[in-house]
Parts: structure tokens; C-alpha cells; sequence
């Protein structure tokens, strides 16, 4: 299994590196290496440094791993496929072609960087650095798969990002939320109150409170704990140092990474696959 | 062997395969007719195991991995690869490596006669020898079960015998392939049974001998039309017919025929040509999609 996955990652790799996308992936980093991070203007603080070629490292990743996707669902490849024991395999390929591919890029550009006018790091900050940008990378690999045609089944990415955007939505209006259902059941109270159903009309009012006060702080916390280690890394590359609870964050991405990438492999295995040509 | 129970594979309105049931033992080579749309690289996906059932099972059995050598009907490759290359990465997806997966590549090669052209880039390969190298990737790692779908599609005359060469080798040693083609010269010469398929069904099912050998028939020639003597023969046996000056016998029987010739030598007509015919394969084909 590794020396198909291995073969099938080199392969993928070098089609890569040799095609205009791939080109494009590096004046995409030259831009980005003047916009941020040149070396004629000061020096950047560490927590920039760390967070910006982070941010980057996630972008990339994003980007590469959906390129990746469309050039392995092509159709030149259904005589490799049938050769695999498992599709699995084939997923795993693309993931690590398109990590391998991002992640060499971000620590050519992070070298330069801090070569050519970087911010002094100490040794720990230079240890914490790596699993950081690839927990969080992995990551954003994962969420790219499911963006893709070649995961992608049915409706599946609509409802992966979907759940998402219900996570952030909710995370940053979980008041509103609760506040709009709170609305329409104070608005049965009263219609309840105006045909004397007293004892129904004041349970929903009550009910309407819980859910003003109680229930919106709950979701809220409940919803910022699903974005907690994103805000854990931030806070603690801001502060320059991680609490015990902080540095488990980027296992709790490769928890999340796990389960989306299970995911990910549970629709490409079942789904009916249609290379395009 | 590989065994179809029911199988129904559905696109939206269209049943591309529907409830198709079939057996290929081992060491058999089906050949796959059908016009275009009939469900041929449909039933090669699903065995294959790119598409899935609506319904029915597919149960390889018997084949070691790795199983399946396919070619497709498209001859798409990665073209930045040179021939070489491209056979070493598909051996090596069949856990060959070094010494092994080297000699692999040289003997899939030298099967399809493209040793010369293994250093040549895919991109330069003319189509005859992309069609040679589909065959060769699905000859590594020796797969028991080859799907060649049309693979001598655009070749020349001399590329289809080299393709049928190929392929009674492979049926020697013992390789089960399912060979879809448009080509019935080709099926007829290399294929041990048939199946013809229409609209995604089952039209056409048999072991290719006694396919060619049912429905025989004679066709008795004679100088002028057989107006006045069509009553007659056609009164002997309800399985002969009369049209313009040809008899047709659609049954082997020696006793008719003699019965057929003796009337009409005595009718007076002079015999041009007696031929015993047997049913070809366009004729099955044609009555199998009608």
C-alpha cells in the first residue's frame, strides 16, 4: 500500500511541478513574498511572521490540494485506479502530493523570509513553528478534498460547507439566533394569553427567556468550542508562548482533519466515479 | 470467474444496464457487441468497480489481486511520460518493484512488439502504438481478468491482426478478457462467446461455436426466376423460401436439398450454385438489435 501511495504521490507531484499551474502556484508566492514580507521594509514581529506565513501555508494548501483533486479526476487515470486495492489509497496521493507541494513552498518562502530580514526566533518558537503550520495545513487539505469533484458526491459538499458556515455564522450571531426564536415564541405566548390559555401562554414566555438568555450563551460557547483551537493558536503566537491547554490545539485540527478526511474517504469510496477527459 | 447477478445500473431516466445476469469462467474470452449507447463501457465500469450498482451484485472470484488490467475506450495517458515510465509506474502500483518490475515492463513490451519505442515520450506515440501500450499497461502484474474495451479501435488492418495476435496469446495462458469491439471480424476470430447487448439489456447470449454453427442454410441458384416452381418447393418444408431465382434452405437437411435439386432439374432450370451457408456474426448482430 505505501509504494502505491508513494508511487502514486511522486507521479502526481512532478505533473504538478512541471505544469502551469504549478508555475502559478510560484508567481503566486513571489506576490505574496513582496506584499507581506519584504525584506526592504522592517522587520516583521514574530507573531506576524508566524501567523501570516501560516495563513499563507493554509491558502496554498487549500488551493493546491483542489488542483491536485482536478488533475487526478482525470480520466488518463482509470487504468491506474483499477490497479489499487482501495480508493483510499488514490485520496491519500492527492493529500500528500498537494501537502508536500504547499508545504515545501512555505518553508522555502518562511527560509527566505527570515534569512533575508526575519525576526529573531528562539529555539522553542522555531520547535513550535512546524506542527502548528502543518496541523493547520492538514487541515485545510482535508476541507479542500471535500470541494472537490473527485470527493465530492451528490450534494456533499454543499452539506459539508454548509454545516460550516452554520458553525461560523451561529459562532459569531448565536444572540441573534436565539433572540429571533425567542421572538417567535414570546409571539405564541401572547397568542396564547389573548384566548386565556394562561398556563401555555406563560411556559412559552418562560421558555422565550431561557432561550434569550441561557440557551444563546450556551450555543454561543458551544459553537466557539468547535472554533476554539483556531483563536488558542492565535492567542497563544500573539502572547509568544502556549499554555499546556493551548499547545493541544493543533491535535484537536488533526482530530477534526481525521474525521472530515473519514469523511472524505467513505464518499469517494461509495460514489459512482466519473474521470473527466 | 466473474459472476453478474441482476445487475441494473440506472442514469436518472436512462437504464444503462438493466438486470443483466452473466458468468465468464476462466479462461474465457467474451467478446462484447452492441451498437454505440447499448451499455458496453458501463458493464466494464462496474466490473471494473468505477461505477456501482443501482442493483444486483458483481462478484469477482478466484482472481488474485491484482485483478483487473482495463483498457479503456479512450486512449488518454499521461503524455509527459515516456512509454517506459509510464509502465514501470503502473507496475509499481502492482507492488513490483526493482529487478522484477523492470522485467515485467520488458516482457509487456516486447508482447506488443513497442521495445523500440520504450524511451520514446507518450506524446510522440502514434496511435497504433497507444493502442499497443493500453494493452501493455493492462498485461502488468499479470491481472487474470483483462477488460479491453475496443481495443483496436483505428487501427489499421495490420494493428487489428496484431491486437487479435495479442489477444489469442493472452487467451493461451489462460487470461479471462471481456473484449468489447465494433469490430465482428476481430470478435469472431478471437472471442470463445458472445454477448450482444441493446438498450442495456441482454439481447444476444452464446458460446461463439454454436453461435456460428446454429441457423444453417443452403442457397441453391439457378438460371432464370422460379415464379412457376415457388408453389411447389415452398409446399415441401415450411422452412424453405423462394426469391427470384434463389432457393433457401433454412435448415441442414441433405434430404430437402435433394428433394429441392430434383424438382427443379426436372422443372427444366439449369443449376448455377449450390452453397451451404452458415449464419455470420453480422447477421446475429443485426437480428440481436433490431
Amino acid at each position: 500500500m505505501i509504494q502505491r501511495i508513494l508511487t502514486l504521490t511522486l507521479y502526481l507531484f512532478r505533473s504538478l511541478l512541471f505544469s502551469l499551474s504549478g508555475l502559478l502556484y510560484f508567481m503566486l508566492t513571489l506576490a505574496f513574498y513582496i506584499v507581506f514580507l519584504d525584506p526592504r521594509q522592517h522587520t516583521p514581529d514574530v507573531d506576524y511572521y508566524i501567523l501570516v506565513l501560516g495563513l499563507f501555508g493554509m491558502a496554498l494548501t487549500f488551493l493546491v490540494t483542489l488542483t491536485v483533486a482536478a488533475r487526478a479526476n482525470q480520466s488518463i487515470h482509470y487504468p491506474l485506479i483499477v490497479r489499487l486495492q482501495s480508493r483510499v489509497e488514490y485520496l491519500t496521493a492527492v493529500m500528500l502530493t498537494a501537502l508536500t507541494f504547499a508545504f515545501a513552498i512555505q518553508v522555502i518562502v518562511a527560509i527566505v523570509a527570515l534569512i533575508l530580514n526575519g525576526p529573531d526566533l528562539t529555539f522553542r518558537q522555531f520547535v513550535e513553528i512546524p506542527p502548528l503550520w502543518i496541523a493547520a495545513n492538514i487541515l485545510f487539505s482535508v476541507l479542500a478534498l471535500h470541494a472537490s469533484d473527485l470527493v465530492t458526491a451528490g450534494w456533499s459538499r454543499v452539506y459539508v460547507y454548509g454545516v460550516l458556515l452554520f458553525l461560523l455564522y451561529g459562532r459569531g450571531n448565536a444572540g441573534t439566533v436565539m433572540g429571533w426564536l425567542a421572538g417567535i415564541f414570546s409571539g405564541l405566548g401572547n397568542s396564547m394569553l389573548s384566548r386565556n390559555w394562561v398556563d401555555l401562554g406563560s411556559g412559552l414566555f418562560q421558555f422565550s427567556n431561557w432561550l434569550n438568555d441561557t440557551a444563546a450563551k450556551l450555543l454561543g460557547d458551544m459553537l466557539g468550542l468547535v472554533f476554539w483551537p483556531f483563536s488558542a493558536v492565535a492567542d497563544a503566537t500573539i502572547n509568544g508562548a502556549f499554555s499546556r491547554t493551548q499547545s493541544l490545539a493543533p491535535a484537536i485540527m488533526l482530530l477534526y482533519a481525521t474525521i472530515l478526511f473519514l469523511l472524505a474517504a467513505d464518499f469517494l469510496a461509495t460514489k459512482d466515479l466519473y474521470l473527466t477527459e | 470467474m466473474i459472476e453478474l447477478t441482476n445487475v441494473t445500473k440506472r442514469f436518472d431516466a436512462l437504464t444503462a444496464v438493466n438486470n443483466i445476469s452473466l458468468t465468464v469462467p476462466q479462461g474465457e474470452v467474451l467478446g462484447v457487441l452492441g451498437p454505440n449507447g447499448a451499455g458496453k463501457t458501463t458493464l466494464f465500469k462496474l466490473i471494473a468497480g468505477f461505477l456501482k450498482p443501482d442493483s444486483g451484485y458483481i462478484r469477482p472470484s478466484g482472481f488474485d489481486w491484482p485483478t483487473i488490467g482495463y483498457k479503456p475506450e479512450r486512449l488518454l495517458f499521461p503524455n509527459q511520460l515516456k512509454v517506459r515510465q509510464y509502465l514501470e509506474m503502473v507496475a509499481s502500483l502492482s507492488n513490483l518493484s526493482g529487478v522484477e518490475a523492470k522485467k515485467r515492463v520488458d516482457e509487456s513490451l516486447e508482447r506488443v512488439n513497442m521495445t523500440q519505442a520504450a524511451d520514446k515520450k507518450i506524446d510522440d506515440c502514434s496511435k497504433g502504438m497507444r493502442q499497443r501500450l493500453g494493452l501493455a499497461q493492462t498485461l502488468i502484474g499479470s491481472p487474470a481478468l483483462l477488460l479491453l474495451d475496443e481495443p483496436s479501435n483505428g487501427l489499421d488492418p495490420e494493428g487489428q491482426n496484431e491486437i487479435c495476435r495479442q489477444i489469442q496469446n493472452l487467451h493461451s495462458q489462460g487470461k479471462t478478457i471481456l473484449l468489447a469491439s465494433h469490430q465482428l471480424t476481430e470478435v469472431t476470430r478471437v472471442c470463445t462467446s458472445l454477448l450482444i447487448l441493446n438498450n442495456g439489456k441482454i439481447h444476444y447470449q452464446n458460446q461463439m461455436e454454436g453461435a456460428l454453427a446454429e441457423r444453417p442454410y443452403a442457397t441453391i441458384r439457378v438460371d432464370r426466376d422460379l415464379d412457376d416452381l415457388a408453389p411447389v418447393l415452398m409446399s415441401l418444408h415450411p422452412e424453405i423460401e423462394v426469391e427470384g431465382n434463389e432457393v433457401i434452405l433454412n435448415k441442414e437437411s441433405m434430404r430437402l436439398r435433394r428433394q429441392i435439386l430434383s424438382i427443379i432439374i426436372s422443372g427444366g432450370y439449369d443449376i448455377l450454385k449450390v452453397e451451404q451457408n452458415r449464419v455470420t456474426l453480422a447477421e446475429i448482430y443485426a437480428e440481436a438489435t433490431r
